[in-house]
């Protein structure tokens, strides 16, 4: 494992972990707000937005990821009549169907975060007068939050390893270029270091989440 | 005029009828104790008061101003704007664990905006060194005793500047050692002529502080008085009863 092939491969496989990253950031920033909206749908007393919710969680939950991949890739061009306009970007294809399948989970999570409040909290807001709005943004979503922490934690982890399903859509990203180069040259060399990004990306992640999980806590 | 007038106040959950027509007054200034025993409407009346029950048919007035009347409920700005009047103290606190002492008590002053937050932080001040916690200010609930918390609660209450403070077994959650300090500040506030309703197993608070005290059973109010009449001279079994079992 010469210095050298080192500084040769890092360039490459740096550029494929910034499309990593890339993804991971966009499907995360996208998917935590539209989770959080598919929970208040999920939880509306209007019983159609409620069952589509409900729905749309069962579908992309009980379906693999790889499938709505190659699904969102290949198979919306190939519909009928609207296909025609749905040919994207490979990378967006992708990063679509990241969000919509990560939004799902994040949206159970939610779910379970709200339902972990006593209802002791949303009365003690009605009698003081609070509204709907104000219960929501200043008494049960920072207690949700705090629930859910941890399991958002978890899924994040995995989204940085679910970017390599990139690798089955032909996207260039870290695993592409490491494979790339484990068979040009012969050496496990590009594995490891595509490894050791991966890890570093999970450690940062730990890191950061730990730090919320501490400004979160009550007691 | 008249605090709180109910009349034939009846509630039912799915086939169980849990309110079987109430009637009852609150004057100002008042200090009323709801006694009875487990199941008989106690808690479920009370929380109709402030609209966390809907109830299905019978009246309630505020200050002349009906909440709901003949069963028919007013209009959500009216109701909302009757409630905001009442303040409520809970069996179990339900104090914002995520928020300070002093956040707990200036959050619902905040949001409903009539005052400047400077006047608001004054205020808190005031209450949370009546009830005795100005040094507790900056804690978090869960570094509170059971005790103190509930203190917390009534200050909360009191932020709003209610005209009536209604209270749900505010010692039922409480080691022994510990209701006195809370009985001591609803004692206060008593003299101080604040109206209360209070749903309690104390017979002592209600003996000792209360003006009138109800006696409910199975739905209904079963006898009423003041507390020589209902401690000393009860007309029915059943409140003799009840009585010789808690107090004995
Ligand atoms: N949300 C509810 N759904 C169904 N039944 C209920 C509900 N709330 C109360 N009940 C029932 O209504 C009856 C009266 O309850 P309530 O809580 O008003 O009694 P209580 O006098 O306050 O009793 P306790 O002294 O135990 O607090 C009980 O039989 C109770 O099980
Ligand atoms: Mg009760």
């Amino acid at each position: 494992m010469s210095v050298d092939y080192l500084l040769q491969i890092i360039g490459p496989i740096l550029e494929g972990a910034k499309n990593t990253i890339l993804l991971f950031l966009i499907a995360i920033v996208l998917s935590i707000p539209l989770g959080f909206g598919i929970t208040l749908l999920a939880n509306s007393s209007i019983k159609l937005l409620s069952w589509l919710a409900h729905t749309f969680i069962y579908i992309t939950r009980g379906t693999p990821l790889l499938l709505q991949l190659l699904f969102f890739c290949f198979g919306l061009p190939m519909l009928p009549i609207i296909g025609d306009y749905l040919v994207f970007d490979r990378f967006v294809a992708a990063g679509l169907a990241f969000i919509l399948n990560y939004a799902a989970y994040f949206a159970e999570i939610f779910r379970g975060g709200l339902l972990s409040i006593d209802k002791g909290q949303h009365e003690a807001a009605q009698v003081l007068g609070l509204s709907k709005w104000q219960t929501m943004t200043k008494v049960i979503v920072p207690q949700m939050i705090r629930v859910a922490l941890p399991s958002l934690a978890n899924e994040s982890i995995t989204l940085v390893k679910d970017t390599a399903l990139l690798y089955a859509v032909a996207v260039p990203e870290l695993l592409h270029f490491a494979q790339t180069a484990v068979n040009r040259d012969f050496t496990i060399t590009p594995f490891v270091l595509a490894g050791i990004i991966y890890l570093l990306m999970t450690l940062v992640l730990t890191l950061l989440f730990k730090g919320l999980e501490r400004r979160f806590k009550f007691e | 005029m008249t605090m709180i007038e109910v009349q034939q106040l009846k509630k039912s959950f799915g086939d169980l009828e849990v309110l079987k027509g109430v009637n009852f007054t609150v004057e100002p200034g008042e200090v009323v104790a709801i006694i009875g025993p487990s199941g008989s409407g106690k808690s479920t009346m009370l929380r109709s008061l402030i609209h966390l029950e809907e109830v299905n048919s019978g009246s309630i007035l505020f200050q002349g101003q009906a909440l709901v009347e003949n069963g028919k409920y007013a209009n959500a700005n009216t109701i909302k704007k009757i409630t905001s009047r009442m303040g409520m103290v809970f069996q179990h606190f339900n104090l914002f664990p995520h928020l300070t002492v002093q956040q707990n008590l200036e959050l619902a002053p905040k949001a409903v905006k009539k005052e400047s937050v400077a006047d608001i932080r004054k205020r808190s001040e005031v209450i949370l060194n009546k009830v005795g916690l100005l040094d507790k200010a900056n804690v978090l609930p869960a570094n509170l005793s059971g005790g103190q918390k509930q203190r917390v609660a009534i200050a909360r209450a009191l932020m709003l500047n209610p005209d009536i403070l209604l209270f749900d077994e505010p010692t039922s959650a409480l080691d022994p050692e510990l209701t006195g300090e809370v009985l001591r500040v609803m004692q206060q506030l008593a003299q101080e002529k604040i109206t209360m309703v209070v749903v309690t197993h104390e017979m002592n608070f209600a003996r000792d502080v209360a003006d009138r005290v109800i006696f409910m059973d199975k739905g209904e109010i079963a006898e009423s008085g003041t507390p020589a009449q209902i401690f000393g001279n009860p007309q029915l079994d059943r409140t003799k009863a009840f009585l010789s079992r808690v107090e004995k």
